[in-house]
């Protein structure tokens, strides 16, 4: 089938009243998610998942991916009034967007923001369209081995990425594999490390360490910091740029798209990545890089591009290979495999509905977006003057009511319970929990291929070197890694992330 | 003496080891099989030894890398919200969610620093009611509302 076909196909899902109605209420809660500083998307995800599980397929991760990309949009929005990145990819919004505000230019800050990731949204659903059906063509020809060492290198991609030390990041991703491995084996029907509670026989759920971890653990620790959250009192003034500013921002955002559009694909990448190198990108390009952090609008225009092509186009592993390259991929694996579609190339063929529907809608996800987000802007600054007090036991309540209600079970509360305290542990060690949910999310997929390729060769683990794709794969996982651990490498990861 | 050792990674190495040794242990009474026909036991078993490994490693790099304290942990929170959610799991079964949604956002609530008793009162009460007129009225969930 052809590009228009395809497309024609996926907008006739995306457009029924009730996936349109799903999309707006994922993008409605994205951006209010996206605004308020202290409630992530990945929390909001993963409280909301156990709720989509009654809907079909295809709204539920419709909506779920709207959830994502909305609260690209809404971030920047706190980043620019209040100086506080309402999510983590509109950090470096808040350089120079809130040094705008504060010269009287919010409005114009906050629309170049809006227009900004709409073209990015926009562009970044065509080249999802266009690469998708390439890259699960060759998904096709993959077999047991190729699949191991895509997995491997999906890992390696998520240890290079995570912050802190990488000797942690390993570590977290092992424990998860091996968590993973609870519950009945598929292959022999043995009950594997259950302590044989009859409860983890179809393995420790997904659902409660994702709430436990990304929704009470996050909560917990956020608690335990100081809020900040004084609003500036700035008047928004008239939203429309200057001719000159909207200039200047054009080919930022496009710059800034394309970037996006590379880091969001790369395993482990995704739209805080793009931001920063994005902004990274900019400042060192252009010819006057003194004026960003004081208001340089290119300052706004591409981060905010690059974070919301960076999430979208994170989808195109997903669909294409099954393969989630960061955690909020993780918790859509989930929910896909929740919802009985087993995530890889198969999906596009099988059922091209759900597949191009998705991508449909996130054009039209978009749209609402800057509907949403330009004239209803008052509306989200007043909700910032909500207190965290207030908001935050409705979180617990929820977590703990769609933690029980994905098998009515109190044990997978208390299992909940368990991993947030463990989530809690791990943020205070300076362990990530991100590798910890890639690596229980792929650990049966990948112990899965692993034995079903060495019982084809035999017990001979150089099968994953003599099949060139694999051995193309694992060569790159290497240098990855190497890279990582080289001391150059190192020193400039960690200004990236301080900066 | 203590000074020198860094603590955070220490306790990260004892997880590891005491995670990795239990399900070493789980893994030993599971068949192994051979790698060109890999029992149940192979692959956790496997990746058990890698845990211990990474644990040990982890662990003599801490007891030599230099003095790093334990960051501070917010007990206030941590402790109250653990218990709103023991709370929820104990209560739900027993005494329905209208009860319950109350009893969870109570004890949560004075997590805030900043809590004050009669918002938070109110709060319960509010959120109490919008969770069973969302879950119970309108995605129709089997709960049960009261106790009777």
């Amino acid at each position: 089938m052809d590009l228009i076909g395809n497309l024609a196909t996926g907008f006739s899902v995306a457009l029924t009243p009730a996936n349109l109605g799903f999309c707006f209420l994922g993008a409605l809660i994205g951006t209010l998610v996206g605004v308020l500083p202290g409630i992530a998307p990945i929390t909001t995800i993963a409280m909301l998942l156990p709720f989509t599980f009654t809907l079909p397929p295809a709204s539920s991760l419709i909506m779920l991916a709207g959830i994502f990309y909305g609260a690209q949009y809404g971030g920047s929005t706190t980043a620019i009034l209040v100086n506080v990145p309402g999510e983590s990819s509109a950090i470096v919004t808040c350089l120079d967007g809130h040094q705008m505000a504060r010269k009287g230019r919010a409005g114009p800050a906050l629309a170049i923001a809006a227009i900004a990731s709409f073209a990015a949204g926009t562009i970044a659903t065509l080249i999802i369209a266009t690469a998708s059906a390439p890259m699960a063509w060759l998904a096709l020809k993959f077999t047991a081995p190729e699949y191991f060492s895509l997995m491997v290198l999906g890992l390696t991609g998520a240890v290079v990425l995570a912050h802190g030390a990488p000797g942690k990041a390993v570590a977290m991703v092992v424990v998860g594999l091996m968590l993973g491995l609870v519950g009945i084996d598929v292959n022999t029907g043995a009950p594997r490390m259950t302590f044989g509670i009859a409860e983890l026989g179809d393995g420790i759920g997904f659902v409660p360490i994702a709430i436990g971890m990304f929704g009470i653990a996050e909560l917990a620790v956020t608690l335990g910091r100081p809020q900040d959250r004084t609003l500036l009192d700035v008047k928004l003034g008239s939203l429309w740029p200057s001719r000159e500013e909207f200039r200047a921002s054009v080919p930022a955002m496009l710059r800034g798209t394309a970037l996006g559009s590379i880091l969001g694909v790369l395993p482990g990448g995704g739209a805080a990545l793009s931001s920063f190198a994005a902004y990274a990108f900019e400042k060192k390009s252009s010819k006057t890089p003194e004026r960003f952090g004081h208001g340089a609008i290119e300052g706004v225009a591409a981060p905010e591009a690059a974070n919301n092509a960076g999430a979208q186009t994170s989808f195109i592993p997903l669909l294409t290979l099954g393969i989630p390259g960061n955690a909020i991929m993780a918790l859509m694996v989930g929910a896909m495999m929740i919802q009985g579609v087993q995530p890889g190339p198969q999906v596009m063929t099988s059922q091209p509905e759900l597949f191009w529907g998705v991508i449909a809608s996130m054009w039209t996800g978009n749209l609402m977006l800057i509907v949403l987000n330009l004239p209803l802007i008052g509306l989200w600054v007043s909700l910032l003057r909500v207190p965290y007090r207030l908001m935050f036991p409705a979180i617990v309540l929820f977590c703990c009511i769609g933690t029980y209600s994905v098998g009515n079970s109190a044990f997978d509360v208390g299992v909940m319970l368990l991993f947030a305290l463990l989530g809690v542990f791990f943020i205070k060690v300076g362990a990530e929990p991100a590798p910890f949910i890639l690596g229980f999310i792929l650990g049966p997929l990948m112990e899965e291929n692993f034995r079903r390729a060495m019982m084809l060769s035999r017990g001979d683990p150089m099968v994953f070197l003599e099949r060139p794709i694999s051995a193309g794969l694992l060569i790159l996982s290497a240098v990855l890694f190497a890279v990582l651990v080289s001391p150059a490498l190192r020193s400039g990861r960690e200004k990236v992330f301080q900066e | 003496m203590g000074r020198r050792v860094d603590i955070p990674d220490l306790a990260f190495a004892g997880f590891l080891l005491a995670l990795g040794g239990l399900a070493f242990h789980l893994a030993g009474e599971l068949q192994i099989g051979r790698a060109g026909e890999m029992g149940p036991g192979y692959v956790p078993r496997g990746l058990a030894l890698v845990v211990v490994m990474m644990g040990l490693g982890m662990a003599l790099r801490a007891l030599f890398a230099g003095g790093r304290a334990f960051p501070a942990v917010a007990f206030r929170p941590l402790v109250l919200i653990g218990t709103a959610v023991a709370l929820f799991a104990l209560l739900l079964p027993r005494i329905g969610l209208a009860l319950t949604s109350a009893a969870v956002v109570l004890c949560s609530g004075f997590a805030a620093a900043d809590v004050r008793l009669r918002e938070n009162l109110v709060l319960a009460v509010g959120l109490s009611a919008f969770a069973v007129a969302l879950f119970i009225i309108g995605l129709r969930l089997p709960l049960r509302t009261w106790p009777w």
